[in-house]
Parts: structure tokens; C-alpha cells; sequence
């Protein structure tokens, strides 16, 4: 198992949503993935989370993207891309 | 591949003998694998964990999924007021609990297909409100409603989520029903007969076939109400 640490994170989160919205518009670190100004609707939030499940598995361990706080806009790791490559790096290193 | 929950038994092992028949590859899951001549492994739907790794283990396989059928359920015929508290906690962990783990850890193998399709058991006291039945019945109610809001959760990923609700038909589930009791049932049906193993297969096969595409979230009640 190798520990993911949060700017390599950060990169493998960029990329995953990236390659959902097919590179057609610019990632920021602080961009909301979930609520009114988000750029991804539930089916693309399902995607990256796909994507970033294989790239776990890439790395060596399992991304759970189940969680009971999933789309609370307060507590979810799905805030920002920040929040979620925090979520990745902290899963990487059960 | 097509998965099978409860493929030892009842009406979950008439599916997997008759989609063998078709052609099928069938995968079972089953707290039993014992005396199994399909592919399976050991599962307690009831349980997360044991659900969650027999994911991993078909996950492996990297197969196509074309259908995950549903049918591991146990029944309880008795009024509200004389069921015991496991009973009533089995019958909701096991019918609509276990319904709920599979669906939701096996839907990520479906979604990264972006086909598939996902049937699952409920029961027609349901839609009949059955004296007797009231605990089993609020169990397979509740995966009615879930099979109606998660076909709109896949629908945009072309996963179709059905339901069958089959009146009282012959497997162990039935024991200790008698002749006149079923009759009793089946004359609220639209069609007032007591269906077989083989209706419930039927209705399978067509829900698994590309030509129900145009259905999902759908309770399909067998006999009618």
C-alpha cells in the first residue's frame, strides 16, 4: 500500500474531474463539486468517483466514496477538490 | 454474467436453472455455496461487509454484469401483534436491507458498464395488504419504493431497475400455508390463479431482455391487482 500524500492528491483529483468534463473547462483547488455552482451534476460526481476508485486501486488501496455526508454542503468531502484529495490521501493511508 | 442472490434455493435457484438453460452464465451468491453447480461464493446479504466483498470477488472477474437478480429473501406469515422482535428484525435486515447492500455495492460494476439491469422480489401482500402479513409485506414494500427511486439514481447511466411481486408461489416460503389460504389470496388477484416458479422466470427473462427497455422502476405484480 503506498501512501498517497495531498498534492499528489490533489493531482489525481484534478484529473479525474478533467477527464469527466473532458478538459473543457479550467480546475481550481478551491472549486465546489457539489451545490448551485458546481460543475458537476450527480451523474459526473458518480463518475469521478469511479474514476478515482480505479486510480485507488492503482495505488494500492480502496477509494469507499460512500459516506453519510456525501452531498451535505457543510461537511462533505465533496466541498472542493481540496476536501476531496484530502478524503483520497487520509484513504490511502488506512 | 448474470448474479443470482439466493441461488441455492426457492425461486432464486429456478432463475439460475433456467438462465443456464438460456444460454446464460450465472453467478451465485448464497449463504450456502454447498451442492452449487454454478460459479458462486458464500454471501449474507444481510450483512455489509460480506456484501462488499463478494463485489470485490466479482469485481475481479472483470465480467460484463447483465443482470443482478435479487431473489434471497425469507417470509413470515403472522399478525404484527405475535411476531417476535428478530423475526421482524430478520425480515427487514435480510428482504430489504440485503436488497439495498446488493443494489448499492454491486452498482458501481454496472455504472462503469453503463448498462445493466437490476431485479428485485417483492411481494403481491404488498398492493393487497394481506391480514398475516403485515411485517414481511413492510419489508418488501419498502424495497418497491427503493426499486422505484434507485431506477431514477441509474437511469442516467442505462441501468434499468425493476421489481417482480409474485403472489403465493410453491417454494419453502410457503410451508405451512394451506390449499385454502392460498386460494384465498390468489381470488384477489386479476387473474385468480396460483402461479408457478416458472411464471417468476418468465417475467425474468423478459426483464433481463434488451426489449424491456422501456422499463424500469416498475413493480410488475404477477396475477394482477
Amino acid at each position: 500500500m503506498s501512501k498517497v500524500n495531498i498534492e499528489q492528491a490533489k493531482k489525481i483529483v484534478i484529473k479525474a474531474i478533467s477527464d469527466v468534463l473532458k478538459r473543457k473547462t479550467k480546475i481550481s483547488e478551491d472549486m465546489q463539486l457539489i451545490g448551485g455552482e458546481s460543475l458537476l451534476d450527480s451523474m459526473k460526481l458518480v463518475e469521478v468517483c469511479l474514476l478515482l476508485e480505479d486510480l485507488a486501486d492503482e495505488h494500492g488501496f480502496e477509494f469507499d466514496w460512500t459516506s453519510e455526508t456525501t452531498m451535505s454542503k457543510s461537511r462533505s468531502m465533496f466541498r472542493s477538490i481540496t476536501n476531496l484529495a484530502e478524503e483520497f490521501a487520509n484513504q490511502s493511508d488506512v | 454474467m448474470i448474479i443470482v442472490t439466493g441461488a441455492s434455493r426457492g425461486i432464486g435457484k429456478a432463475i439460475t436453472e433456467r438462465l443456464i438453460e438460456k444460454g446464460e452464465e450465472v453467478f451465485g451468491l448464497a449463504r450456502s455455496v454447498n451442492g452449487l453447480n454454478i460459479k458462486a461464493i458464500e454471501c449474507d446479504v444481510s450483512d455489509y461487509t460480506s456484501v462488499k466483498n463478494a463485489s470485490r470477488e466479482v469485481k475481479k472477474l472483470k465480467k460484463p454484469v447483465k443482470a443482478f437478480i435479487n431473489a434471497a429473501g425469507v417470509a413470515s406469515m403472522n399478525m404484527a401483534v405475535t411476531t417476535d422482535e428478530s423475526t421482524v428484525q430478520k425480515l427487514i435486515q435480510i428482504n430489504l436491507v440485503g436488497t439495498i447492500y446488493c443494489c448499492q455495492l454491486f452498482a458501481p460494476i454496472l455504472l462503469r458498464q453503463k448498462y445493466g439491469s437490476f431485479i428485485n422480489f417483492s411481494t403481491i401482500a404488498v398492493a393487497l395488504a394481506l391480514k398475516g402479513e403485515s411485517i414481511y409485506a413492510a419489508s418488501k414494500a419498502g424495497v418497491e419504493t427503493f426499486t422505484r427511486t434507485f431506477a431514477r439514481e441509474m437511469a442516467d447511466f442505462n441501468i434499468r431497475v425493476n421489481c417482480i411481486a409474485p403472489g403465493p408461489i410453491q417454494t419453502d416460503l410457503l410451508k405451512g400455508i394451506t390449499d385454502t389460504q392460498i386460494e384465498k389470496i390468489t381470488s384477489q388477484q386479476i387473474i385468480p390463479k396460483q402461479f408457478q416458479k416458472s411464471d417468476v422466470c418468465d417475467l425474468i427473462e423478459l426483464l433481463i431482455d434488451e426489449r424491456a427497455r422501456s422499463l424500469s422502476g416498475q413493480v410488475l405484480n404477477i396475477g394482477g391487482v
